[in-house]
């Protein structure tokens, strides 16, 4: 039973952190309907961006962290701006496809730029475990836990009461109304894929704070995340929250309780597992919108 | 524009025929006097080389079927590749399968694990359909990884292919198996889509909902792409163990199957030559990536050591990028474009 509890918080607290990235995917996805296949590379490109702030330019984390929020700023404002913007209203293939070069291209990058392959990453939360009952967490989970509810409750509002935000869903709903209507849909773009950026950079640090490095592994949290959004349904922030612990759950019970049975890396292709079952029984996900097709 | 002025069809057989002129016949016939001569003239490097992008360009092929003829993403096709390379693998050594038989059977089990991953497809498209390819990528490749049967991690080797008793050892006699290989992938597929299926393919493609008004089963027909890709991958993936005497799941990365995408981007979907092109042009800039690989590094000492492992990939997301902005139906028409141009020339039109 003890360990049962151990399992279960270690998984809602490493899925809060798969939400986090689930939520990048889902602004991107909600406003503009561009599914971005480069999540993983852009969550590494941003955590190496990281470490060279703090490791080897050697600046304090309050001033290299912002400096990292910038730079997201920028990487979303220049993907948008040079690779989505000319392919507005082309079919869904070549920004599927593009997306997949972009991730291919910002891999190479960081190949170019940093070539090794693992590094150490400092420690941004203090390392004391923390008891709960039986269990141990250690507090930088329930740091990245706090931290993605918070930036899921501010989403949340701002896309329901800001203004900005409620045009990026009218603009997911559809481009030319809201284009008719005077919102410049270009301006929304632009934005959504900033926010996703930044987003990708906070979990790209908190990722590579937890896990003491930065490395190429950080892409297949990134494809992680892709179950994630899948369960969830694409177009809902609710549903990456909650979808992001049940995959955590499911991942570390599973490998917990499956890896004595069977063999030691079960938990790699849970995920995927989840993917497939998913797309088989419900394919929009828990909480994403059904869409029917009329002629 | 597809047949130089002054020709004209006036019967069917006509119509169909591929190599309708003279001067295309001379062509095709210097072409294949130079593929099979290539082993005289090229050195062992260039044969490896060539036997690369013969498999490339079969799987390239079956996902131009799938992706550009019918419209279904699919970004799993190197795990396709490696169920066909295990099928074939494990029947030859274990069961003593002669090596044809197993090649078929590896396309036909790798286009059966394709439908399985394929029927998603009828509830669902775009971004969905490609996030369950990759499922499928990863799950094969965990599965190849970790089952006794496969040999696990460290993959299992392969027996040379043999035909009635004759094996392929050197790598002229590999090239030869390739080459006669892959211009039998590309004379069916070239067929394929011609017909019936192939034109319902295209429907599909183009309007699902009006090709299923029309008549088209959707199910099945989007199965049988699906079929048809992933038989290909298998042949592809076979020939591959057969051809290196092993086989592993780090043969089949993931980001394989996103090359196998950018290829027939760059090449041009929905033609029988893009493949083609598109697996030349992404394997030849790899071969000089690696050959300029140690140039570059002494060049720019400044930059960290083995940075040029990051060339490559960085070059192809570029060039998957600058195709998809700029010439989205890729060199398969530039290349319909410089043939008008030198057919019409001095004149522009």
């Amino acid at each position: 039973m003890a360990e049962l509890l151990q399992y279960v918080i270690t998984g809602v607290t490493i899925g809060m952190v798969y939400s986090l990235i689930a939520l990048c995917f889902v602004v991107v996805w909600k406003s503009s309907g561009v599914a971005n296949l480069a999540l993983g590379q852009i969550v590494l490109l941003s955590s190496w961006f990281a470490y060279a702030m703090l490791v080897q330019a050697g600046l304090p984390p309050w001033l290299g962290l912002p400096l990292v929020i910038v730079f997201a700023l920028l990487l979303g404002w220049v993907i948008e701006r040079v690779v989505l913007r000319p392919l507005i209203a082309q079919p869904i293939l070549s920004l599927i496809t593009v997306t997949l070069g972009l991730g291919y291209f910002i891999q190479g990058l960081v190949g170019v730029i940093w070539p090794q392959s693992l590094v150490p990453f400092p420690a941004l939360f203090p390392k004391e475990p923390v008891h709960i009952g039986t269990a141990v967490v250690t507090q930088e989970y329930l740091w990245a836990a706090v931290i993605s509810l918070l930036l899921f409750g501010l989403l949340s509002l701002y896309y329901r009461y800001n203004k900005m935000g409620i045009a990026m869903r009218a603009a997911a709903d559809d481009q030319k109304a809201v284009q008719a209507c005077g919102i410049p849909v270009t301006r929304i773009f632009s934005r959504s894929w900033m926010f996703s950026c930044v987003l990708a950079a906070i979990s790209g640090v908190l990722v590579a704070s937890i896990a003491g490095s930065v490395g190429t592994s950080l892409v297949s949290t990134g494809l992680l995340a892709f179950s994630v959004v899948i369960l969830g349904g694409l177009d809902s922030f609710l549903g990456a929250i909650v979808a992001g612990p049940i995959v955590g759950l499911v991942e570390i019970v599973g490998s917990g309780y499956l890896t004595p049975l069977t063999w030691p890396e079960v938990k790699e292709v849970i995920p995927f597992v989840i993917i497939v079952i998913v797309m088989f029984i419900k394919p929009y996900g828990l909480f994403g919108e059904t869409r029917i097709e009329r002629i | 524009m597809d047949l130089p002025a002054g020709t004209r069809n006036y019967s069917y057989s006509e119509d169909v025929t591929i190599f309708r002129t003279g001067t295309q016949k001379f062509l095709l016939a210097v072409l294949i006097l130079v593929l099979l001569t290539a082993p005289i003239w090229f050195g062992g490097y260039w044969l490896t080389v060539a036997n690369l992008i013969g498999i490339t360009i079969i799987s390239v092929t079956g996902l131009n079927i799938l992706t550009g003829y019918c419209g279904q993403l699919s970004i799993g096709h190197a795990g396709f590749m490696s169920v066909g390379a295990y099928t074939s693998a494990i029947l030859t050594s274990r069961f003593g399968v002669p090596f044809l038989a197993a090649l078929l059977c590896a396309g036909f089990l790798a286009g059966a694990v394709g439908m399985i991953f394929g029927i998603p497809s009828l509830r669902v498209k775009g971004f969905y359909l490609a996030i369950s390819t990759i499922a499928a990528q990863f799950i094969i490749i965990w599965v190849a990884k970790h089952w006794t049967l496969t040999g696990g991690a460290a993959g299992m080797e392969v027996m040379p292919a043999s035909i009635l008793g004759f094996e392929i050892k050197t790598p002229t006699e590999k090239y030869y198996l390739v080459l006669a290989i892959t211009i039998i992938a590309i004379f069916v597929a070239k067929n394929i889509v011609r017909t019936r299926v192939g034109r319902a393919f295209v429907a599909i493609r183009d309007n699902d909902l009006a090709a299923e008004v029309m008549g088209i089963n959707l199910f099945r027909y989007k199965l049988t792409a699906f079929f048809i890709g992933c038989f290909y991958a298998g042949i592809a993936g076979s020939l591959l163990a057969h051809i290196s005497f092993s086989t592993s799941a780090d043969y089949f990365p993931f980001l394989d199957s996103v090359l196998f995408v950018g290829m027939i981007i760059i090449g041009g979907l929905g033609t029988t030559l893009g493949p083609i092109l598109g697996a030349l042009a992404i394997r030849l800039l790899d071969v000089l990536v690696t050959k300029l690989s140690p140039t570059l590094q002494s060049a720019f000492p400044n930059l960290p050591p083995g940075f040029t492992s990051g060339i490559a990939p960085l070059l192809f997301g570029l060039a998957i990028i600058l195709f998809l902005l700029f010439e989205p139906r890729g060199l398969a028409h530039r290349w319909t474009i410089f043939k008008s141009a030198y057919r019409l020339w001095p004149f522009s039109y």
